[in-house]
C-alpha cells in the first residue's frame, strides 16, 4: 500500500482561508487504499462527517497548542460474503478481548442517551480498551458509529435487556 | 443473537416531505369547495381529497416512518434503500394519475378516466414495493415483537385495500369490465375500513406500542392486553369487512350478523388498547413527558370519539349517513393528529442523528429537544386538534357549513407545524458552536 499523502493548511488557516476545496482535491487524486495525512491548527470535528461519508476513518493526534495531526485512511470492508449489510463493527466472539475497563448501567435512560453516554466512554478508552454496557434495547443507531469509529461490538441478550462489549480500536 | 445493522433510512425525511404537502394539497381542495363538505361524497373532488389524504399524506407518512421503524424493532435492515426511494415515487406519481382520474370520471373524459386505472396500479406497484422492503425483514424477524406483528397483520389488510380499489377503479374507466367488477362498488365502504382501520389504525397501534414507551418510559411488554388488542382487531376488521363484501351479492342473515359482531369486535378493540395507552401513561418514569407525547394524548381522544360516533351511527342502523364524520375524525384526528405529532420527535430526532452523530463524543453536541421549540409549537397542535373537534361538532349537529372554517383552522395549524418541523430540520433553535457543520466547514475554532 502506497505512503500516505500529507497536506498542510495550517498557514492557510490561519491567514483566514477555507482550505475545504483542496482537501477535497487532495482526496479525490488519492490512490485506492491510500491515505490522506492532513495538518491542520484545530480539530477539523465536521470534516470528520464529510470523509466519512466517502468512506474514510480518521485518526487525530494534537501535538501542541494549534497543532492537529489527523490521518484519514480508507475503511476496508470487513463484511463477509452473503452478509452484506452486516456491519464490520459487530463481532460474534470477543476471544483475546481485555476485561472491561469501564461499566456503564444504562437502563431507565430514554433514546438517545444510551448512545451518547456510550459514545462519550469511547472516545475516553485508549486504544484497544473495552467498555461494557447494560441497555433496555437493542442501541441500533449506535452500530453505524462504532463502524465509522472502527470500533468493535459484541452484543449479546440479557434478561430483558441486552449486554455490550465495545472495544476501540487498537 | 441476529446481525444487528441499521442504518437512518435515507428517503424517510422526503417521504414525509411530499406526505406533509399532500395533505395541504387535500385541505386545499376542501378550501376551494371543490370536496366535502361543500361537494357530494361521492364527487369526484371528494374522492381526490380523500386518496391524497389517505395516499398521500396517511400512506406516505406511515411508509416513510416504517422504513425507519421496522429496522429498529427487527434489528434486521430494509431490503434495499432505492426500494424506498422507488415505492415513494410510485406511489407520488400514481397519486397523481388517481388525482387527475376523478376529475376525468368528472367530466367525462375517456383520456383522463384511464388516468385512474393507470394511476391506481402505480399506487398498486408502490405499494408491493414497499411491502416487500419492509415485509422481508420482518418476516424473518424471530421472534417478532407485538409491534412488528401489528405491523405485518396490517400490510395484509393494506394489499386488501389497494387490491379493491385498482378493481373500482378499472370498474370506474373501463365499461368492457363493468358487468364483472361494478357490484363490488358497493364495498367501498369495506375498502375504506380495510384502509383506515385494518391498516392504518393496526399498524399506528403496533408503532405506538413502541415509540410511546419508550420516549416515557414505561413497560414496553404489554402482555396479554396487547396481544388481545392485536387479535380483536384482527378478527373484528376481517370479519366485518369479509361480510360485508359477501353482503355484496347475499342477502343471507348470518352474513349481517357477521358484520355486526365484526364491528363489536373492533370496537372492542380500541376501547381495551385507549385503556392500555391511558395504562402507559400513567405507569411512565418520565415525570415530565416531551410534547409530541402530550399532544398524542388528542389524537388517541379523537380515536376514541370516532370510534364512539362509528357505534352510535351502526346502533342507529345508517352508518352510511355517518360516514364522512367517522372518516373526518379518524383520518384528521387520530391518523393525522397522530402522525402530526410523532414526527414532531421523529424529525428532530433523525435531524439530530444525521447532523450530531459523528461528533458524539468528540465535542460539544447539542440535545435532541434542543432542535425544538415546544412552546412555539404548543399552539399550533393545539389549533390543530381544535379545528378538528369543533368540525366534527359543527357536522354532527347538523351544520355541515360549520366545516369549512374549520378546516381553515386544520389548515394555518397544519403550516405552522410543518414550520416548526423545517425549523428542527435547519437545527433553526441551536445556538451555533465552534463544531457546528452549519458554520463554514473549516473555519478554525477556539478548540484546538
Amino acid at each position: 500500500m502506497s505512503e500516505p499523502i500529507t497536506l498542510d493548511v495550517r498557514e492557510e488557516l490561519r491567514e483566514g482561508g477555507e482550505p475545504l476545496p483542496r482537501i477535497l482535491r487532495a482526496v479525490g487524486g488519492l490512490a485506492p487504499g491510500q491515505a490522506l495525512r492532513l495538518l491542520a491548527t484545530f480539530e477539523p470535528l465536521p470534516l470528520y462527517a464529510v470523509l466519512g461519508r466517502k468512506g474514510f476513518d480518521h485518526r487525530a493526534v494534537r501535538h501542541g497548542e494549534g497543532d492537529w495531526e489527523v490521518l484519514f485512511s480508507p475503511q476496508t470492508p470487513q463484511a463477509g460474503p452473503g452478509s452484506p449489510a452486516a456491519p464490520s463493527a459487530t463481532v460474534s466472539s470477543t476471544d483475546g478481548w481485555p476485561p472491561p475497563s469501564t461499566s456503564l448501567d444504562n437502563r431507565g435512560l430514554e433514546p438517545p442517551e444510551p448512545m451518547i453516554r456510550i459514545l462519550d466512554a469511547l472516545e475516553r478508552l485508549g486504544p484497544g480498551q473495552v467498555l461494557e454496557a447494560l441497555n433496555e434495547r437493542d442501541p441500533v443507531f449506535l452500530y453505524p458509529e462504532l463502524q465509522a469509529r472502527g470500533a468493535a461490538i459484541h452484543t449479546e441478550k440479557v434478561g430483558a435487556g441486552v449486554r455490550l462489549l465495545i472495544r476501540q480500536r487498537g | 443473537m441476529a446481525v444487528l445493522s441499521t442504518r437512518l433510512s435515507r428517503w424517510s425525511l422526503p417521504m414525509f416531505v411530499c406526505a406533509l404537502v399532500n395533505f395541504l394539497a387535500a385541505q386545499g381542495l376542501m378550501l376551494a369547495g371543490m370536496s366535502w363538505p361543500t361537494q357530494p361524497v361521492s364527487a369526484p373532488g371528494t374522492l381526490a381529497a380523500v386518496h391524497l389524504l389517505v395516499i398521500g399524506w396517511l400512506l406516505l407518512l406511515m411508509f416513510g416512518a416504517l422504513f425507519q421503524f421496522v429496522p429498529v424493532i427487527t434489528s434486521r435492515p430494509l431490503v434495499s434503500q432505492s426500494m424506498a426511494l422507488a415505492a415513494l415515487i410510485a406511489l407520488e406519481i400514481g397519486l397523481l394519475g388517481m388525482v387527475g382520474g376523478f376529475f376525468g370520471i368528472g367530466t367525462g373524459s375517456r383520456a383522463l378516466a384511464m388516468a385512474l386505472p393507470a394511476g391506481g396500479a402505480a399506487v398498486y406497484l408502490g405499494v408491493l414495493i414497499a411491502c416487500w422492503n419492509i415485509g422481508v425483514p420482518l418476516l424473518r424477524s424471530r421472534p417478532l415483537s407485538l409491534p412488528g406483528r401489528m405491523v405485518l397483520t396490517g400490510l395484509a389488510f393494506l394489499l386488501l385495500t389497494v387490491t379493491l380499489g385498482l378493481a373500482f377503479a378499472l370498474a370506474l374507466a373501463v365499461p368492457a369490465l363493468a358487468p364483472y367488477l361494478a357490484p363490488l362498488l358497493g364495498g367501498v365502504g369495506e375498502h375504506a375500513l380495510a384502509g383506515l382501520g385494518g391498516w392504518f389504525t393496526l399498524t399506528a397501534m403496533g408503532v405506538s406500542y413502541k415509540l410511546l414507551p419508550m420516549f416515557m418510559l414505561a413497560p414496553e411488554d404489554r402482555g396479554i392486553t396487547g396481544d388481545g388488542v392485536h387479535i380483536l382487531a384482527t378478527v373484528g376488521f376481517a370479519l366485518a369487512i369479509g361480510a360485508g363484501l359477501a353482503r355484496v351479492w347475499s342477502a343471507a342473515e348470518p352474513l349481517a350478523v357477521a358484520q355486526s359482531s365484526g364491528y363489536a369486535a373492533i370496537a372492542l378493540a380500541v376501547g381495551i388498547y385507549l385503556w392500555d395507552v391511558v395504562r402507559i401513561y400513567r405507569t411512565r418514569k418520565r415525570a415530565v413527558i416531551e410534547l409530541h407525547n402530550k399532544a398524542a394524548v388528542a389524537a388517541f381522544g379523537l380515536l376514541g370519539l370516532g370510534t364512539a360516533v362509528a357505534i352510535g351511527f351502526v346502533m342507529a342502523g345508517h352508518l352510511g349517513a355517518g360516514a364522512p364524520v367517522i372518516v373526518f375524525l379518524i383520518v384528521f384526528g387520530w391518523l393525522g393528529g397522530l402522525g402530526l405529532t410523532q414526527l414532531y420527535k421523529i424529525v428532530p430526532f433523525l435531524t439530530w442523528l444525521h447532523r450530531y452523530g459523528r461528533s458524539l463524543g468528540r465535542g460539544a453536541v447539542p440535545r435532541v429537544q434542543e432542535l425544538v421549540h415546544e412552546r412555539r409549537s404548543y399552539p399550533w397542535f393545539a389549533l390543530y386538534f381544535l379545528g378538528v373537534l369543533l368540525g366534527a361538532t359543527s357536522v354532527l349537529s347538523g351544520h355541515a357549513a360549520g366545516l369549512r372554517p374549520c378546516v381553515v383552522l386544520v389548515t394555518v395549524a397544519t403550516f405552522g407545524i410543518v414550520v416548526e418541523y423545517w425549523r428542527a430540520w435547519r437545527a433553526h433553535y441551536v445556538p451555533l458552536r465552534p463544531s457546528e457543520p452549519a458554520a463554514p466547514l473549516l473555519r478554525p475554532n477556539q478548540r484546538g
